[in-house]
C-alpha cells in the first residue's frame, strides 16, 4: 500500500497571512484591504505581497498617511457590511486612530444593541530587537488586551497565521491580529527560522482564543506569545540539556485569554514562568500569574516573569538587547526558582 | 544526476551581495521544478530562488548565510 503523504510546503508568516487574505477575497467580495504601502510595494512587511496585482487598486487600497481616516473609514464599512482587512503598519502609531479603534470599533457592536456588527480586521506590527528605535519597536500587548470588545491574536509560526487569519477575517467580532516582525521572514528584521513552517494550501481556520501546548514537559510551564514562544523553546532545549523538562504554552491569543490550557499545564508542572515582550508592570505577565494564583493550583515555587522593563525602547543596538527577553533570562528566572 | 542551484547573475542589477532570509524548503525535501523554494534579499528588496529540477534538496547555504550572484547554495538530487 502507498501511503499518500502531502509535500511539504513550508510558508514564511509573511506569506501565510498574503495567501489568507487572497482566499478569502475570492470567495467572499466583501472583504477589501486598505492601509499605507499595501498596494504595489505588498506591504513592508510583506504580508500584502500580490494581493493588488491579482485584485487590483479597487480592493487592495493604498492610503494617505493619516491612520485616522482610514482606521475610521474601515469601522464605517464594516458597519455597513464590509470585511475591511486594515493595515497599521507599526502597533506604536495606535496613539492617532485610538479612538476610532477603541471607541468605534471595539463598541459599535454594544451601542448598537447588537444590531451593526463590525466584521474588520486591524492587522498591525509588533515588535523589535533590529535597532528601530522606541516608537518602532514596541509589542503593547496588554494596551490593546485591556480594552473589551475586541479580540487580540498573535501567532507564533504561519500555519497558525494562516489560521488565524481566516478565522479573524470570517468572525463577526472586530479583530486586532497582531504579527510580531522578527518572525516575518522579512531578513532585515531578524528571522526565527522555527516560524517557517509547513502550510496547507486548502484554506482552514484556527479558532481565536485557544492557546496550545507547543511543547510537552513535566517540571516547568513557560508561557509565551509571539516572539515570547521562541525565546521559551530555545531555554527549553537548553533545560533540557541540565535534565530538566519544560512545557512551553503558545497563547496566541491575548482576548479571549485560554486561562484554562494554562491551568491545566501548570497544574502538572507546579512551576510557572511568563515570557513577553510587552512592558513588565500591568502586562500579560502579570495577567496569567494571577490567573493561575487565583485557581488555586498548588506551586512548588513563586511565579516568575521575563518581560521587557519598564523603559522606552533603546535604540542602541548593545542597550536593546541587553533590555529584550532571552532564552538566558528564562534559565535565570528558573534557577531563581529552584533556589526558592 | 545532481543539478546546482545558482543564485541567478541577474535576480538584482546592483554589485552587490544578498542575504538568504528563508528556506521554503527542507534540507532533504523534495521540490519540484519551479518551485519558489528560498527567498533572498538586497537592499530590503526580496528576490525568489526557484527550483531549477525536481528530486531531493541538499541545502548548502543556510538562512542567515550572505551570498553572491552565480553563487550555488544548495543542490537538487
Amino acid at each position: 500500500m502507498t501511503q499518500v503523504k502531502e509535500k511539504e510546503r513550508k510558508l514564511t508568516i509573511a506569506r501565510a497571512m498574503a495567501e489568507a487574505i487572497a482566499q478569502e477575497m475570492r470567495t467572499d467580495d466583501k472583504v477589501f484591504v486598505m492601509g499605507e504601502d499595501i498596494g504595489e510595494l505588498g506591504g513592508v512587511f510583506g504580508n500584502t505581497r500580490g494581493l493588488h496585482e491579482e485584485f487590483g487598486g479597487e480592493r487592495v487600497r493604498d492610503t494617505p498617511i493619516s491612520e485616522t481616516a482610514f482606521i475610521g473609514a474601515a469601522v464605517g464599512a464594516a458597519s455597513d457590511g464590509m470585511k475591511p482587512v486594515v493595515e497599521l503598519m507599526f502597533v506604536d502609531f495606535f496613539g492617532v486612530c485610538f479612538d476610532a479603534i477603541y471607541n468605534m470599533m471595539a463598541k459599535n457592536t454594544y451601542f448598537s444593541g447588537g444590531n451593526v456588527t463590525v466584521p474588520m480586521v486591524l492587522m498591525t506590527s509588533t515588535g523589535g530587537g533590529y535597532s528601530d528605535g522606541g516608537q518602532h519597536s514596541q509589542c503593547v500587548h496588554a494596551t490593546f488586551a485591556h480594552l473589551p470588545g475586541m479580540k487580540v491574536v498573535a501567532p507564533s509560526n504561519a500555519y497558525d497565521a494562516k489560521g488565524m487569519m481566516i478565522a479573524a477575517i470570517r468572525d463577526p467580532n472586530p479583530v486586532v491580529f497582531m504579527f510580531h516582525k522578527a518572525l516575518q521572514g522579512m531578513g532585515w528584521l531578524g528571522t526565527e527560522k522555527e516560524a517557517i513552517v509547513h502550510v496547507p494550501e486548502a484554506a482552514y481556520e484556527v479558532e481565536l482564543g485557544k492557546a496550545v501546548v507547543t511543547r510537552p514537559g513535566t517540571d516547568v510551564t513557560i508561557v509565551g506569545i509571539t516572539s515570547g514562544v521562541h525565546f521559551g523553546l530555545k531555554a527549553a532545549r537548553i533545560l533540557e540539556e541540565q535534565g530538566v523538562s519544560a512545557e512551553v504554552v503558545d497563547l496566541r491569543s491575548l482576548a479571549p485569554l485560554d486561562r484554562d490550557t494554562v491551568i491545566e499545564s501548570v497544574k502538572k508542572t507546579g512551576r510557572l514562568i511568563v515570557v513577553d515582550e510587552d512592558y513588565h508592570s500591568y502586562g500579560m505577565t502579570a495577567e496569567i500569574i494571577a490567573s493561575v494564583v487565583e485557581a488555586g493550583v498548588p506551586l512548588k515555587a513563586a511565579p516568575q516573569r521575563v518581560a521587557y522593563p519598564d523603559i522606552p525602547i533603546p535604540f542602541a543596538r548593545p542597550m536593546e538587547q541587553w533590555a529584550l527577553p532571552s532564552p538566558e533570562k528564562i534559565i535565570a528566572a528558573f534557577n531563581k526558582m529552584k533556589e526558592d | 544526476m545532481t543539478t546546482d542551484v545558482i543564485v541567478p547573475v541577474d535576480m538584482w542589477e546592483e554589485d552587490s551581495e544578498g542575504v538568504i532570509t528563508s528556506w521554503l524548503a527542507s534540507d532533504g525535501g523534495e521540490v519540484a521544478e519551479g518551485d519558489v523554494i528560498a527567498e533572498l534579499m538586497v537592499e530590503k528588496i526580496q528576490y525568489e530562488l526557484e527550483a531549477t529540477a525536481s528530486g531531493i534538496l541538499k541545502i548548502i547555504n543556510d538562512v542567515d548565510d550572505i551570498v553572491e550572484k552565480g553563487q550555488t547554495v544548495a543542490t537538487i538530487g
